[in-house]
């Protein structure tokens, strides 16, 4: 597993008006996630720990250099009814070969979609449960960070750094983290890498 | 030192002072109104110099269908068809569109676009192709988000797709470029699908997904915003 904490460094991503910065919120969501996760049986990576800002494609080279990762990036939006959350995955596109049998960098996640809508969609089913008026089934979305991932990959959104007080966010850290946690279980056992250049397919 | 020679030193003294209290004041005068200009954001300057909205009083009145926000906070889009004297040529048409589109709903609370931003050009390639460049603000004064980014990008291609048949898909720029992300989060080196079933176009390896044309393109929006 992979857990990505969106932004960092001087990328403050979205800012509350009293004084929440998603670049510091998503660090907690990510710890607490990582317990969970692990409690789970999964190994674990981050693609920052601390207050770096490592570009899109770092973050990517970071989870591409796994066989058989699963990536989650965590994200506080600036808008949406408060106490919500929606998953994210890349609609479909094709995987175009380049002329040496590879797949382009910049399409790695082409092979993957199908099984990032299945993984989206089990988390989402967990974070509907638990947030209500979250959307019941998960959202497709040309989220940047996903494009390069070559892995099931999804991005969480919580709503919002808009909220009066800090402690509305914090309150939803357990449940967020036990619901990923739980959908990426969920998600496991259905799990088989897709066939491609120089891969064979089958489970990670 | 004579007498005669002092009187002459004298009263060229008197008429360099004379001449400098008169000119002092313009020159201050005009140091401000420089200053003034130069204080001018680049942006301010550039709607300034930008023609005004393509509108012109023979376009015909029609219902155009615009693409804003719900008040639910749910990420919606909700359309609403306001008249508007609209150009049968599909790139003053489009401008005009997202020009009104720009200008924001009745209800501000319903807008998908910052107020600040600006169209800075528009083109249809021959293919169904259209590049549309803002202003900065667009990606600046933009809520970040997922969620928001969305909204904002699915109320254009909705729009056009609703009021432009030509556009089959949207390239966006800002200020003229090609950049990574709207607001941190939406892919922007895309295109966007805005007919129906005409597909999105990620990146192709290596670079972008800037096709000769769409770079061709890209160049003259450039060249065009740096004149």
């Amino acid at each position: 597993m992979v857990i990505d904490p969106a932004h960092g460094g001087v990328d403050l991503g979205a800012r509350g008006t009293e004084g929440i910065r998603e670049s510091d919120v998503v660090l907690q969501f990510a710890a607490q996630l990582r317990r969970a996760l692990e409690a789970q049986g999964f190994q674990v990576l981050q693609t920052r720990e601390g207050n770096e800002n490592p570009s899109f494609d770092d973050r990517s080279a970071r989870v591409n250099a796994q066989r058989g990762a699963i990536f989650v990036s965590l994200h506080i939006a600036s808008t949406g009814l408060a106490g919500t959350a929606r998953t994210y995955s890349l609609a479909d596109f094709p995987a175009v070969l380049e002329t040496t049998g590879l797949i382009p960098w910049d399409r790695a996640q082409a092979p993957f979609t199908v099984l990032s809508h299945k993984l989206a969609d089990m988390v989402q089913a967990e974070l509907a449960k638990r947030f209500r008026g979250s959307p019941p089934t998960a959202l497709t979305a040309p989220v940047r960070q996903l494009r390069t991932i070559a892995a099931p990959a999804i991005a969480v959104e919580i709503s919002s750094v808009s909220v009066e007080n800090r402690a509305e966010l914090d309150q939803m850290i357990p449940g967020v983290a036990e619901a990923i946690a739980r959908g990426v279980a969920d998600f496991r056992p259905s799990y088989v890498l897709p066939a491609g250049p120089g891969t064979s397919g089958g489970q990670p | 030192m004579s007498p005669k020679w002092r009187v002459w030193l004298g009263g060229g003294l008197l008429a360099a002072v004379i001449g400098a209290a008169l000119y002092f004041p313009a020159l201050r005068r005009q140091v401000y109104k420089a200053r003034e200009i130069t204080e001018k954001t680049a942006e301010q300057a550039r709607r300034e110099l930008l023609p005004p909205a393509p509108v012109t009083s023979g376009d015909p009145k029609v219902k155009a269908k615009m693409f804003w926000g719900s008040k639910t906070e749910d990420g919606s889009l909700v359309p609403i068809t306001v008249e508007l004297p609209l150009s049968k040529d599909p790139v003053l048409r489009a401008k005009q569109i997202l020009n009104t589109l720009l200008a924001g709903p009745v209800d501000p609370e319903a807008r998908t676009l910052p107020p600040d931003a600006a169209l800075l050009a528009f083109y249809i390639l021959p293919d169904g192709t259209a590049i549309a460049d803002f202003s900065e603000a667009l990606a600046t004064a933009i809520p970040s988000g997922i969620q928001s980014e969305q909204l904002a990008v699915d109320s254009i291609t909705r729009t056009l797709e609703a009021n432009v048949p030509q556009v089959q898909r949207l390239k966006i720029l800002i200020h003229g470029q090609e950049v990574e992300t709207l607001a941190g989060h939406l892919d922007l080196t895309q295109t966007f699908p805005v007919s129906t079933g005409a597909p999105a176009v990620p990146a192709r390896s290596g670079v972008s997904v800037l096709t000769a044309p769409i770079q061709k393109a890209i160049e003259k929006v450039t060249g065009a915003t740096k004149r």
